[in-house]
């Protein structure tokens, strides 16, 4: 089957390559708050939003430059494209019954996602709830990772016992 | 839907991962098609009947809950 918005079996293995590793490098520096000043840089900025400050010294500005740690932005782009390679990678035989999987997965991935982020609008508060959203920027793909590759293996497994 | 595929794969004396690789699809989507937990794309379904070289309507028969 032609599909033109997935991309080349081949690239999947190399997409978890990068996904494991930023993603435990990732959630060790997130709790850890570890930001090596070697990373640190100015930055080209918009829509700046000076916080904390009395309304007569906030400059807010709408272009400028920003100390930041550029690690947590390394991060997350390199978690974000990676999930996304193996996601949307094609399996070796993708055909129209694994597309058929892929959008049920894909589906419960946004309702389970969804789920979980209605329950946190409700009962998680201040800075735990900054940490919920941080996650959910990449659960959603996760979640469609973990649901879909588990159902092409419990396929694989009653497809073996047939025949 | 009921199908016949596996009917029709004994009579040619085809394997499922021979079927699969003359349909051009993976070998479980013919086995879920056995099983009937899938059912098949219209391209699919005439290939299929291609390749066994019979009319679609002698592979697939609509049943009741079809129509529900």
């Amino acid at each position: 089957m032609k599909s033109n918005y997935l991309f080349p079996h081949k690239y999947k293995k190399f997409g978890w390559m990068v996904l494991v590793p930023t993603l435990v490098v990732g959630l060790i520096t997130f709790f850890n708050e570890y930001e090596p000043s070697f990373l640190n840089f100015n930055m080209p900025a918009i829509f700046m939003e000076s916080v904390g400050f009395p309304p007569d010294q906030a400059n807010d500005r709408l272009f400028g430059m920003v100390k930041n740690n550029i690690l947590n932005e390394i991060i997350g782009v390199t978690l974000i494209i990676s999930s996304l390679i193996v996601a949307f990678s094609k399996e070796k035989s993708e055909d129209e019954y694994i597309a058929n999987i892929r959008l049920e997965s894909l589906v419960w991935a946004v309702y389970v996602n969804y789920g979980i982020l209605l329950l946190s609008f409700m009962f998680v508060y201040d800075f735990a709830f900054f940490r919920v959203m941080v996650f959910n920027m990449f659960t959603l793909l996760f979640f469609f990772i973990i649901r879909f590759n588990w159902q092409i293996s419990t396929l694989q497994k009653s497809a073996s016992y047939a025949e | 839907m009921q199908n016949s595929i596996k009917v029709e794969r004994a009579k040619k004396n085809i394997t499922q991962a021979g079927l699969a690789k003359l349909a051009k699809v993976s070998r479980q989507t013919i086995n879920a098609m056995e099983l009937g937990k899938y059912v098949p794309s219209t391209v699919l379904a005439l290939r299929l009947a291609k390749i066994f070289e019979v009319d679609v309507s002698e592979i697939f028969t609509l049943e009741d809950s079809d129509w529900e």
